[in-house]
């Protein structure tokens, strides 16, 4: 079994407790309009170009089975249509400017790297997290490697919005130590607007897993005049819940917009930036409500 | 703590803030003007020149100690109203001016190899050879018990057992006589510091007379005489008796702990009082300006497993952190008891920009120190010299001797041991490039090349080493040391316990770098071949852009976490520790490895031509055990893991792996919490010394285009801290470059 992988990040210290590496998995079933991986939102896999990086070295041109490259005086063309993604340009592109989102790794490759920072995870209480796109998407790899690494000892975390099957999320909750779930918004029409898809599965998932004695850290995505009317509604959601061990409120910044453009798609990613005394006080009243 | 005004006065004390100053030649500056109550500098030299052909034909340490005596007797001294510690007006070594700089001479003329090889070593850039006295720690414990009266009665006591058993040599005698002359001319000296300050009718004076009385007539008394002592000690060891002293007390907190407490049990300082005197002891070195700062460690582990850290440790970081200074630099003992409070404490100054502080992990050094044949007990107590230099505590002498840099074997491997940027034959003959078939015959080259470099090195080492206590008599550190006074013998030349050597090595990651270059590229995957790549080397890599790139862009990069080049990482360097390491000096000690690159990473890249790593000529070389600018891609943890494949004890001297990491992965409780895992990790699998860099691309960038903006901001570059504004551009880009790769 292999999974399609865009990243893996080595000294992770974000996506839950302590130092971990983070693999984030292809494929979601939301389309946020912040989205700040939006080379994990397709299934299948991605070239990105960043045409500010490229040299016009023209090493592609020899690699590309399918012509998708072109060198005209000395001016890079990139024709997405033609490219199949096959990645084999990005290892020779001399200026970093080609990148392959999709790279196949087997349970054990994925293993082989995480296990190098074992030593790191255990002085942190740190360990590994899956996320993605939705990393649950390819929910069966994901299990295959959670069961995994349980064996070996090493503290899990996976990051989900939640829009899964009930099923899945079952059969991955015995091998999770703590799901980093996204709660973007209570009302669904809010949901809909900000993430194309209605919210009722993901609330409810997140109450199953609740009931069900999984541990829980909640990360609400605060966008200016997307979601920062659901402050009192998220608050409110989160005080019927009974697992709940943290909840971060995650600071939204627009970095990600060159990724959009490389991998041909439209930024989606809003302009204003909430600042950081907003957040913070914010943080403040979920940190209260958990003490 | 310190007023305004007196600050002012400490940082124009040795030098005019006002005026351009170069770090490296401190000592020729002069600050505010002195009272007239001695000579000028010129008169002293001119008066010492007329003094010498009186002496002429005594024993060399005479000669010295009564140069010695003249410098003080003549320079102009004071005990201002805004300082507690003395001023010393001649405090450029003026000594030697009739001393070693004649004898240093003779002894270059009477070692011909050392205008011949030697001088071609140095030049070329492949290993700096330098009879070194810039790295001693005396015995601060005698300085405390005994004083400079105790210390003198003790000198005369050891003379004059060896007068009974008939040891005292006409050749001792001449020693006994130059240690004793250099104390009774300290003793005297505070004598007119304390006569003069007698005179002073201001606020501080009768303070400091009373200090000077003490330390005149014996063994400090208390908190404040303790400091002062550590200050004269200093200034007279590093500025007159040309030993340049690299640590303030066994451990600050160490040896001023006793008189912390007991001056408040009895009532003769306040807290608060005592905290006044560190700041202004601490001023005095942030003052002086050594470009490579002033070391002093903290902290550390009881031989009965109890902390060293008590709450003068912390008033020490209380004072630093408020006076905001990064000069003197301090180490910072780390062990599995210490308390997580102290170490997050010193995390937060070195995320709020204090990079002064570097972790020397205990376990690491202790069996570092072992494996060179000190006793359990011996190596718990060790104190650190220099940036992160290991030392038996006051009973080892390790000289900075030498500064190997360990890409040149790579290109006279490639070169038939010609070097390119010095043009001239430095190598020996190891073949052309056309007989180097395999990779395995490269690196037969590559490790002929280096064993000749330290082979050579290491008998000029000891043709001049034997002659240390010759060329500069060491004369207060000697009487500090009472096994050198009971040997009989120099305390530098070869009179403690551990008389070693110590060998920096540079450009390590470059030439582990170089070398899977040439591995990958030239023999498995032939992309090139190696005459190809020596063109490409030869042209500065101009015309060979595009190879240079997809070198650039291997991930062959030592500090990856990748197995088969950590593995070759390895290899190389344990070829270089076994090479050097408990290998005889010519002092009765041994030499020592040290993966510390102090400087020389710049200066010997200045003469290092392109390189296959894919350095251009002039670049600077890869430090300590650190990677190569810009190599470092997959995160701090791979860097890390990296690091300790090395066997970092292997290397007796010291081992430092320099981390940079931003500042968003270091943010609040859990930020801290990450970069002591950090520590611990690296500590619990054998690390010795790490020190961190925490910012990112953006802001340096933004410092170098606004650097009015940044004239705070401090880098920690190799051991030492320098303002960020005082880096050459090119510096500067390293940082930018090394940078673009961190993770947050």
């Amino acid at each position: 079994m292999k999974a399609k992988i865009i990243d893996i990040k080595r000294f992770a210290v974000h996506d839950g407790d302590g130092i971990r590496t983070t693999i984030f998995l292809k494929g979601c079933p939301l389309k946020c309009v912040w989205c700040h991986n939006p080379e994990g939102i397709e299934n299948k896999p991605q070239l990105a170009y960043y045409q500010n990086k490229c040299l016009g070295c023209g090493e592609c041109v020899n690699a590309c089975p399918q012509s998708a490259h072109q060198i005209i005086d000395g001016v890079h063309f990139f024709n997405r249509e033609k490219c199949l993604a096959c990645g084999r340009c990005e290892n020779v592109c001399l200026g970093k400017a080609l990148k392959f989102y999709g790279k196949e790794y087997t349970v054990d490759e994925l293993l082989e790297i995480v296990l190098k920072d074992v030593e790191f995870y255990n002085s942190s209480g740190g360990g590994v997290t899956l996320s993605g796109g939705e990393c649950l998407v390819q929910w069966e790899f994901c299990l295959e490697l959670l069961k995994k690494l349980k064996e070996k000892g090493i503290n899990t975390a996976v990051d989900t919005c939640g829009y899964v099957s009930k099923e899945v999320l079952e059969k991955v909750m015995p091998y999770t130590d703590v799901f980093l779930y996204d709660v973007k918004a209570i009302d669904e029409d809010v949901h809909i607007k900000c993430t194309g898809k209605s919210n009722e599965i993901i609330l409810e998932n997140l109450k199953f897993l609740d009931e069900n004695g999984a541990k829980i850290e909640i990360r609400y995505p605060f966008v200016p005049n997307y979601n920062d009317d659901q402050v009192d509604k998220i608050y409110n959601f989160i005080k019927g819940l009974k697992n709940v061990q943290k909840v971060k409120v995650l600071t939204y910044h627009n970095f990600a917009g060159s990724k959009y453009e490389s991998i041909g798609l439209k930024n989606t990613m809003p302009k204003v930036i909430p600042s950081e005394e907003r957040i913070n006080k914010i943080q403040t009243r979920f940190d209260f409500l958990l003490k | 703590m310190i007023n305004n005004i007196d600050r002012e006065f400490i940082e124009n004390k040795y030098h005019l803030k006002s005026e351009p100053f170069n770090p490296h030649r401190r000592m020729e500056y002069h600050g505010y003007n002195y009272p007239n109550n001695g000579l000028t500098d010129k008169e002293i030299i001119d008066g010492l020149r007329e003094y010498a052909l009186k002496l002429e034909g005594l024993p060399r340490p005479v000669i010295k100690a009564r140069a010695i005596e003249y410098v003080l007797k003549n320079t102009k001294i004071d005990v201002n109203e805004h300082d507690y510690f003395i001023g010393i007006y001649s405090w450029n070594r003026l000594a030697e001016k009739i001393t070693y700089d004649k004898w240093i001479r003779e002894l270059f003329a009477s070692i011909p190899k050392m205008n011949t090889v030697m001088q071609d070593f140095v030049a070329s850039g492949a290993m700096s050879l330098t009879p070194d006295f810039d790295h001693v720690i005396p015995s601060w414990d005698s300085l405390m018990d005994l004083g400079f009266k105790g210390i003198l009665d003790r000198v005369v006591k050891y003379e004059n057992i060896h007068k009974e058993n008939e040891t005292l040599t006409e050749q001792l005698k001449g020693h006994f006589d130059g240690v004793k002359i250099a104390y009774q001319a300290v003793i005297d000296f505070i004598d007119r510091l304390y006569n003069f300050a007698l005179k002073q009718n201001h606020e501080k004076s009768k303070t400091v007379a009373n200090c000077l009385k003490n330390l005149r007539d014996g063994a400090p008394q208390n908190f404040f005489d303790a400091l002062q002592m550590i200050y004269i000690y200093f200034m007279l060891s590093e500025s007159v008796d040309s030993y340049q002293v690299r640590s303030l007390g066994h451990g600050l907190d160490g040896t001023l702990y006793k008189f912390y407490k007991q001056d408040l049990e009895n009532g003769t300082f306040t807290r608060e009082e005592m905290k006044n005197f560190l700041s202004y002891f601490l001023m005095q070195w942030t003052g002086i300006g050594n470009y490579w700062g002033q070391p002093t460690y903290i902290a550390g582990t009881n031989l009965d497993g109890t902390t060293k850290v008590n709450e003068l440790t912390y008033l020490i970081l209380d004072v630093y952190e408020e006076l905001g200074i990064y000069n003197p630099k301090v180490q910072v003992k780390v062990n599995h008891n210490t308390p997580k409070e102290f170490v997050l404490r010193v995390c937060d100054m070195i995320r709020k920009g204090q990079t002064c502080f570097v972790f020397c992990c205990e376990p690491g050094f202790v069996k570092a120190m072992m494996e060179y044949g000190l006793t359990y007990e011996e190596a718990y107590n060790f104190d650190i010299s220099g940036c992160y230099e290991s030392k038996a505590r006051a009973d080892e002498v390790a000289t900075g001797c030498a500064g190997f840099n360990m890409l040149k074997p790579v290109l006279y491997a490639l070169n038939n041991g010609y070097d390119n940027a010095f043009k001239k034959q430095i190598g020996v003959k190891t073949g052309d490039i056309s007989t180097l078939k395999t990779f395995d015959d490269f690196y037969f080259a590559f490790i002929k090349q280096s064993d000749y470099l330290f082979e050579e090195g290491m008998e000029i080492i000891k043709d001049f080493e034997q002659h240390l206590g010759e060329v500069n008599p060491s004369l207060l550190y000697s009487g500090t040391i009472e096994r050198s006074l009971a040997k009989g013998v120099d305390g530098y030349q070869c009179g403690v316990k551990f008389n070693n050597s110590g060998i920096g090595i540079s450009g390590f990651a470059s030439a582990i770098d170089a070398l899977m270059v040439i591995k990958k590229f030239v023999y498995e995957d032939k992309i090139v071949t190696l005459e190809q790549l020596k063109t490409a080397l030869d042209n500065d890599w101009v015309g060979y852009e595009n190879l240079r790139y997809k070198i650039l862009n291997s991930k062959f990069k030592y500090g990856n976490d990748e197995p088969e080049t950590d593995a070759l990482a390895k290899s190389a360097l344990t070829r270089v520790f076994e090479k050097v390491n408990n290998m005889p000096n010519s002092r009765g000690g041994v030499f020592k490895s040290e993966m510390h690159s102090a400087l020389e990473f710049v200066r010997k890249g200045q003469r290092t031509s392109a390189s296959p790593d894919g350095r251009k000529f002039g670049e600077e070389l890869s430090k300590n055990a650190s990677p190569s600018v810009g190599a470092d891609r997959e995160g701090v943890t791979a860097l890390i893991n990296s690091a300790l494949k090395l066997l970092p004890y292997k290397h007796h001297e010291g081992f430092c792996l320099d981390i940079m990491l931003h500042p968003t992965t270091v943010q609040g409780d859990e930020g801290l919490e990450t970069m002591y895992s950090l520590i611990k990790t690296y500590m619990q699998n054998g690390g010795m010394s790490l020190q961190m860099n925490i910012f990112n691309e953006e802001m340096l960038v933004d410092a170098q285009n606004n650097p009015k903006k940044y004239e705070n901001l401090q880098v920690r570059v190799c051991g030492w801290n320098v303002l960020w504004n005082n880096l050459s551009k090119e510096e500067q880009d390293a940082y930018i470059l090394r940078a673009k790769n961190i993770q947050y």
